[in-house]
């Protein structure tokens, strides 16, 4: 059986095709304001990348901000249920996962089974989101995909005081202006987000093992400072943890209560 | 006898002369990234729109970002804290004020003095722009509209638009999507008043106001602001009948009065 599995982000829209429960293709592009349109064409070359008919998938499921608005998707669930049922699958051991995404941070305890047993999210405030290194990329004309390589060659990370992303960019600018080298300030931002992330991993109090997923799980120098100052064991999420949400999608099958 | 009272925030730097108590000249300016040249810059424009030398004033008073620096430099005899000199400004312009909400451009304040203009309590943010004149800027930005601008804009919104985040980020892009949706300016401004002022009034009432309320600092200039904030907390705001943005530096120039032994 093969199936299909979108996730469409505040920054990125993620499609995943499973096989076997196995990753056969994948692709990440932009969110943009005509994601919903694109996605026909992109699913299509993502099948013909695999080698296999759009029929012969067994079902598409959709999730994420935009996923409500995916038009051809079989069923809609939840993010957080997504992420847990990748992790159930892929990283059983996890009881913790930390979803990362553009716009918001998630603590979701899971069981062995991939099933949601609690969560924490904080989506009312960009402090610590994917928005952060963003702003971080626009101000330094800096690639996303750079930021985490500029990171890692930090001398003497360059220590960012505010949460707020609005302040940080302040201090941020300030701390261009007056000669401090690129890489370091990335690596403070980093390190920011990373202990904003550790605090809210701090309230799922009875987890022992953690894995982090979703876009931001990505920036190795976050994912540093988050396993530094959670006192758990980590696991990593074996697949591009930026696909966890999409693949989840693709293993639900759409069978407990989220046909669409 | 000559006071002055020196006001530098993050945004914009202001002093106040006065001779007496009554006042004789005043500068804003934009603020310089080091607040000792921008503090030298008003104080010698307001010292030489009265035409006498800095050396004439008998006593001043430095507050705000770098008020400390200031007074080491020599260009002020004493500093308080922005939250002593606009609370007493206001005081000292309408003295029935008990609560003054002081918006700055990175922090705002919720202020009530007692019966003689001194502190009695206070609410802060400084963590979250949200709030702050920070939020507004950002907002005119990406509007394309001058910030002095956005509050007469909101006030011609015929069908304001309502933001569901209130953090500056997630409302930014908020905007954006009311803009492509094709919102008028003026719906999208009168959003962001609103959305500014929600959190303005959340602020204020954790020092539960009183009647007598003020609004200080830049924000207090945008009329859709003072709007939103006056419904949001059902108490109508004290006209000041002065320059908002002056008032710390009104406030500061009065203790420097008060405190330099003015007769």
């Amino acid at each position: 059986m093969i199936s299909a599995g979108i996730d469409v982000g505040a920054t990125f829209t993620k499609l995943v095709l499973l096989g076997e429960d196995r990753l056969l293709a994948s692709q990440v592009v932009r969110t943009t304001g005509r994601v919903t349109e694109e996605l026909p064409g992109l699913l299509e070359a993502l099948c013909g990348e695999a080698g296999v008919d759009r029929s012969v998938l067994a079902y598409v499921g959709a999730t994420g901000t935009g996923g409500t608005q995916v038009v051809g998707a079989d069923f809609y669930e939840d993010e957080l249920t997504c992420v847990g049922a990748a992790v159930g699958y892929f990283a059983p051991d996890a009881e913790l996962a930390l979803q990362l995404g553009g716009q918001s941070i998630a603590a979701v305890r899971v069981n062995g089974e991939g099933e949601v047993i609690s969560f924490s999210r904080n989506d009312k405030c960009a402090a610590g989101t994917g928005r952060f290194l963003e702003m971080m990329s626009q101000r330094l004309h800096q690639p996303l995909a750079q930021l985490d390589a500029l990171a890692a060659q930090a001398t003497a990370p360059q220590d960012v005081s505010s949460q707020c992303v609005v302040f940080a960019e302040s201090e941020a600018i300030s701390h261009i202006n007056s000669g401090v080298p690129v890489p370091d300030i990335v690596a403070g931002i980093c390190a920011s987000i990373g202990r904003i992330v550790a605090s809210q991993g701090r309230r799922a109090r009875d987890a022992r093992r953690f894995t982090v997923t979703g876009g931001v799980a990505c920036f190795e120098s976050v994912v540093r400072v988050v396993r530094q100052r959670l006192a758990l064991d980590f696991v990593p999420f074996p697949e591009n943890p930026q696909l966890a949400a999409a693949l989840g999608a693709a293993l639900l099958e759409g069978d407990d209560g989220g046909q669409a | 006898m000559y006071f002055a009272g020196i006001d530098v925030g993050s945004l914009t730097a202001e002093a106040i002369l006065l001779d007496g108590s009554r006042v004789v000249a005043s500068a804003t300016r934009a603020a310089r990234a080091n607040p000792l040249e921008s503090a030298r810059e008003v104080l010698g424009e307001v010292c030489r729109a009265r035409g006498i030398a800095p050396g004439e004033v008998r006593h001043t008073i430095s507050t705000g970002y770098g008020r400390e620096a200031i007074c080491a430099e020599g260009l002020a005899e004493e500093n308080l804290s922005e939250i002593s000199c606009h609370g007493y400004g206001a005081w000292c312009l309408v003295p029935r004020v008990r609560t003054i909400i002081d918006i700055g451009g990175q922090d705002a304040k919720a202020i009530v003095v007692d019966a003689d203009g001194g502190l009695d309590r206070f609410a802060m943010n400084d963590k979250c722009a949200a709030g702050t004149g920070h939020f507004l800027e950002h907002m005119g930005r990406t509007l394309e509209v001058e910030l002095g601008e956005l509050g007469r804009l909101a006030q011609s919104a015929r069908r304001p638009v309502h933001m569901t985040s209130r953090c500056t980020i997630f409302v930014e892009t908020e905007v954006l999507h009311f803009l492509q949706r094709g919102h008028c300016r003026a719906d999208i401004a009168a959003g962001v008043a609103d959305a500014l002022a929600e959190r303005v009034a959340a602020l204020a009432r954790r020092v539960h106001p009183s009647r007598e309320l003020a609004m200080t600092g830049g924000v207090a200039k945008n009329v859709a602001v003072r709007r939103e904030v006056e419904r949001r907390l059902g108490l109508p705001l004290v006209d000041l009948r002065f320059d908002p943005q002056l008032v710390g530096a009104y406030g500061a120039a009065r203790l420097a009065a008060q405190r330099g032994g003015n007769p």
